[in-house]
């Protein structure tokens, strides 16, 4: 048995339209938050895949969905929290890891 | 180690990159499929234009063989206040007002510097004195818009790269082997070219 067989990846962020939503949302340097429509967009995703994913990642404390008015047109903001940028950055270890790397 | 919804550790680490490289790009990106359209549509007018001035009104076309300056010029300007508005707009939709106007001032930036370069190229090069200077201009100002395409293509989305080489060809095979129809064969290229190279943005996500 080797030693990467006890790294363990982390359930929430192994999936794979959480994983590029988490992606999208650290590697944005320039952007602190996206909109909604732009991670849809982006990932190509429909409004219920998208919504039922956010949710699991809420629930988990890594995202923060804050719903603002602009020009009277309501918009919601996604962001990482602290524990979402950890917890990617913990996974993200643990995948080069295991590849070795 | 886990091994849920079938994503190896090779695939994990493979969408993350993907992902973020098209992450990246994404704001400098907002917009583009529309603008691309516009840009389609006005550059198949000026093409159409300068077809029907020179075989429709060649005296005209004789008398002042300059038209094509100013008519560039309007589209040039109608393109830019139109990409501004677009790009801004889509931008807006995506992101805070500040990332937004940043990610915005460094694309206007650019496409500026490229629509700058083809006109003072062209004049700096001595283009405006020589014999017949339309075609010499055009040619040269085509090839830098190509650049342009290529450039931005580099540091966005290939595919825009693939749309630069071919607005080129669109230009320079008709401009050698078509004659007096030359015009109006790149303007139908051109449209042709922007709608597909449009489409395919939107089916990848592109706005």
């Amino acid at each position: 048995m080797t030693d990467t067989e006890h790294i363990v990846l982390n359930e929430t962020i192994h999936q794979p339209t959480r994983l590029r939503i988490m992606t999208l949302l650290v590697s944005q340097s320039e952007a602190p938050r996206l909109t909604y429509g732009f991670i849809q967009s982006n990932l190509n995703l429909t409004g219920g895949n998208l919504t039922t994913h956010l949710r699991k990642l809420e629930e988990a404390n890594y995202v923060q969905i804050t719903k603002e008015f602009h020009k009277n047109k309501p918009r919601t903001w996604i962001e990482s929290t602290k524990a979402g940028k950890e917890a990617f950055a913990e996974y993200y270890t643990n995948l080069r890891n295991i590849l070795g790397l | 180690m886990t091994n849920q919804n079938n994503l190896s550790p090779e695939s994990s680490l493979n969408t993350i990159h993907s992902t973020m490289n098209n992450a990246q790009s994404a704001l400098f990106m907002a917009g583009t499929a529309s603008i691309l359209l516009m840009w389609g549509a006005l550059t198949a007018v000026g093409y159409l234009a300068d077809f029907a001035i020179a075989n429709l009104a060649p005296d005209f076309a004789d008398e002042y063989p300059w038209f094509r300056a100013p008519l560039w010029a309007v589209i040039v300007i109608i393109g830019i206040t139109g990409s501004s508005i677009i790009g801004s707009r889509a931008t807006l939709n995506l992101a805070d007002p500040d990332t937004a106007r940043r990610a915005g001032l460094k694309v206007f930036a650019f496409w500026m510097v490229v629509v700058a370069a083809t006109w003072l190229i062209p004049g700096l090069s001595g283009l405006w004195t020589v014999a017949e200077p339309g075609q010499h201009i055009a040619g040269v100002s085509v090839g830098i818009i190509a650049l342009g395409y290529i450039l931005f293509g580099l540091i966005s989305r290939l595919a825009i790269s693939v749309l630069g080489i071919g607005i080129g060809a669109s230009y320079y095979v008709p401009a050698h082997f078509a004659g007096d129809a030359a015009a109006a064969i790149t303007a139908v290229l051109v449209l042709i070219l922007i709608v597909a190279g449009a489409l395919w943005l939107k089916k990848t996500g592109v706005q």
